[in-house]
């Protein structure tokens, strides 16, 4: 190997480690074992803060809510001189903005009294000249005090001012709008009225309408989606990031209010999931949970999280659920470079069933949707296996470690943060797929850096989750304490940290609509690219650009000579000859 | 029997409806059951249903007055705000209903839509369309409608 070969690889791997550490700095080769102290308070405390620094909303508990909705009114009815019941009126009309209300007021006080319905004086007298007046409705006579009117004056008998609030209650939330039953007059009728009038049940339902309303028809609040949570969320809107994590422990896009997406946009996420119910018949298929070994034909059904299958005995073979490729041709075979996130290489290999009838299924373009579809929704599924494992973590396996390893529990929070890391990954991963799908096929250096990324992503987070759901469990059914199980801290804590950082930098990236590529990538250099699979001389080699963007591609890594690359001892990932220390785990070579 | 519990307001707008009737309007209740009442309306004057005679059918439902009457034309009418079976478009009779209103005053509204047919708010799309396409034209069919099935008898 010539020097200038050398230097660029030491250059590729500064900048590759930019992107893998980003602005966080990473525990150095000097002190391999101090994971131990970064994992603990430290690192996590500061974590929590710069966390609350950023937050843009507040999650609001039933409690909460009724505070909030009780200081508008409150506030309302001291500024404009009116009954706390025309508050609450005023702001129901004006979707609880505390500050349309005061505009509109001060603007014209008698249009916006016209338009609720609050009226300050009766519109009709009330003529106590016949001793027993007659309901509007229900043509009976009554004596007065079995008598009622809003503050219009149209007065109505007690039961069938009863009723007619019942059935406006029961048709649903326009009853908070309620006025006078004379159809000439739009009085309002309060929530005093209601609750002198009304059934207890029927007065119970109307203030579940009013708190409700308090979230749903202001525009600065929101529900959290997930089914039987029932906290709310007030969002600072203008704020750069619309991910809420709500106290449920659910995520969220506030703005879609869809699962969380980033790196991917609404609109993105709109046209994908429209599109995955258009093509849904077509996928089913898909989402089964069994496929056929590769080698010997028996379907296999895939119960572990991560994507290296092995097929049971006696055929043991070692596959990818992905690509149905050997899992040998994964990982460090090929130095690192994870193949099956691309598109063209699933096509090549068709040599399976699972191939062929994908070709037979359809076109081209149901075939390049059925790929990222494919990887979408094994991802999500992964993802709710590994949200599944780490309760089950925390519920059970934690304390039978703790007692096989003796290990306090405060020493083990290494493994919930490795699980917290999976399940975060798997969801940003799927979601690269769906931004993949959409990544216009003519920009090609995007595309080829793009898939790189995410090719690292997947393979980085498989050896990850490999770490934390296979190593794991040999501590799990150990007799007693293993020697090595400070290692294994030493690597699932460095592997987590490590993937963390990876992919923040991905979803930055990502974000940035990969702007880096059009700085660095689209000039002359990567035309030399084209090289990389046959010759692998320094020439070519050296034409590579910023970060890996002109990398050789996993097409072409079986190509690739393996004597570039040595693979790390602690976590086997292929690292370049130029590099002193692992770049997935920072351990020395 | 069915009328054994029948409330005073239906007693009385009954009463009124058969001793003092609107002008261009008759509504008799059903022998056998009081909620249930068959209904004339004249074609107003100046209207394209001039001259006819349209044959409703009212009914009180249970919670009437809190929930509003059911009302159907039974004669066939070419008109943008009421369908093949009759069915009427009117703001009173769905959301804006309110038991301060009437039999009267529904059926008076009933009236005056005949009078102002409103293509904006459509029961029957295709009507409505030949309404704002071609006013003089779609009036010309309902005129010929009314003298088809509404001419008496
Ligand atoms: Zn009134
Ligand atoms: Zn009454
Ligand atoms: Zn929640
Ligand atoms: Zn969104
Ligand atoms: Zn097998
Ligand atoms: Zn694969
Ligand atoms: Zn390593």
């Amino acid at each position: 190997m010539d020097s200038e070969d050398d230097m660029h690889d030491a250059n590729d791997v500064e900048s590759l480690d930019d992107f893998y550490s980003g602005e966080t700095a990473l525990a150095s080769d000097e002190d391999d074992g101090d994971y131990e102290f970064i994992d603990n308070d430290s690192d996590d405390s500061e974590d929590r803060t710069s966390h609350r620094q950023q937050q843009n909303y507040i999650i609001l508990s039933e409690e909460d809510i009724c505070v909030r909705q009780e200081e508008d009114i409150t506030g309302i009815s001291t500024v404009l001189f009116i009954s706390r019941v025309a508050a609450s009126i005023l702001l129901r009309h004006y979707n609880w903005d505390v500050s349309k209300v005061h505009d509109a007021w001060f603007v014209d006080e008698e249009g916006v009294r016209k338009t609720v319905g609050l009226l300050e004086k009766p519109v009709v007298e009330f003529n106590l000249s016949p001793k027993e007046p007659t309901c509007g409705i229900c043509f009976e006579t009554y004596p007065c005090e079995r008598m009622n009117a809003a503050a219009c004056g149209h007065h109505f008998c007690c039961a069938c001012w009863t009723g007619y609030i019942s059935t406006s209650i029961n048709d649903g939330p326009g009853c908070l709008m309620l006025r006078c039953p004379d159809p000439s007059c739009g009085a309002a009728v309060g929530q005093d009225m209601i609750n002198m009038l009304a059934s207890e049940d029927d007065r119970d339902k109307y203030s579940r309408y009013l708190l409700r309303s308090y979230v749903e028809d202001n525009k600065k609040t929101k529900w959290c989606p997930a089914p039987g949570c029932e906290y709310a969320v007030d969002f600072v809107v203008g704020s750069a990031s619309y991910d809420v994590s709500c106290n449920c422990s659910y995520n969220f896009c506030w703005n879609c209010t869809e699962e969380a997406h980033r790196p991917v946009d609404c609109e993105t996420v709109a046209k994908w999931i429209l599109k995955n119910s258009a093509e849904s018949e077509n996928m089913n298929w898909i989402l089964a949970n069994s496929k056929p070994c590769p080698k010997c034909k028996r379907p296999i059904e895939k119960n572990q999280g991560c994507m290296h299958i092995t097929c049971t005995p006696p055929c043991k073979f070692e596959f990818c659920w992905l690509c149905l490729g050997s899992w040998s041709d994964h990982g460090e075979r090929t130095g690192g470079f994870y193949a099956c996130n691309r598109y063209e290489t699933a096509k090549q290999e068709g040599v399976y069933d699972e191939t062929e009838k994908r070709r037979e299924m359809a076109k081209n373009s149901l075939e390049r949707y059925t790929h990222y579809y494919e990887r979408w929704a094994t991802n999500q599924s992964s993802r709710a296996k590994a949200l599944s494992d780490l309760q089950q973590m925390q519920a059970v396996q934690l304390e039978k470690l703790s007692d096989k390893q003796c290990q306090p529990g405060s020493q083990l929070k290494f493994i919930t943060e490795a699980w917290l890391q999976i399940v975060e990954c798997r969801r940003v991963l799927k979601w690269t797929y769906a931004y993949g799908y959409y990544l216009p096929e003519q920009e090609h250096a995007k595309r080829q850096f793009f898939e790189y990324l995410q090719g690292e992503a997947e393979s980085g987070l498989e050896r990850l989750h490999q770490c934390a759901e296979k190593e794991l469990h040999v501590y799990l059914e150990a007799v007693g304490p293993s020697k090595d199980f400070n290692e294994f801290r030493t690597k699932l804590a460095g592997l987590t940290s490590v993937t963390r950082n990876y992919f923040e930098n991905l979803v930055r990236a990502l974000e940035n609509g990969l702007s880096d590529v059009d700085t660095h990538g689209a000039c002359s250099r990567t035309s030399s690219s084209k090289n990389l699979g046959g010759g692998g001389g320094s020439k070519s080699r050296g034409g590579r650009g910023k970060i890996t963007s002109q990398r050789p591609f996993p097409s072409q890594t079986k190509g690739l000579d393996d004597t570039n690359h040595w693979s790390c001892q602690h976590c086997t990932f292929a690292n370049l000859n130029s590099a002193t220390t692992c770049h997935m785990c920072h351990n020395r070579r | 029997m069915a009328n054994t519990n029948l409330p005073r307001r239906i007693i009385k707008e009954t009463q009124r409806l058969l001793s003092d009737p609107a002008p261009g309007i008759s509504a008799s209740p059903s022998e056998d059951n009081m909620r249930y009442f068959n209904v004339m309306i004249l074609g107003p004057t100046q209207s394209p249903y001039e001259g006819g005679v349209f044959k409703l059918e009212l009914f009180l439902p249970e919670e009437y007055p809190m929930a509003a009457p059911k009302v159907r034309f039974l004669t066939k009418i070419y008109h943008p705000n009421i369908d093949k079976l009759g069915r009427i478009c009117l703001d009173i009779l769905k959301d804006k209903w309110s038991p301060a209103l009437q039999i009267r005053t529904v059926l008076l509204s009933i009236q005056a839509l005949l009078s102002a047919p409103n293509p904006d708010d459509p029961l029957s799309d295709n009507i409505a369309k030949h309404w704002k396409a071609n006013e003089a034209e779609a009036v010309e069919t309902a005129k010929e409608w009314t003298r088809l099935y509404a001419s008496g008898t």
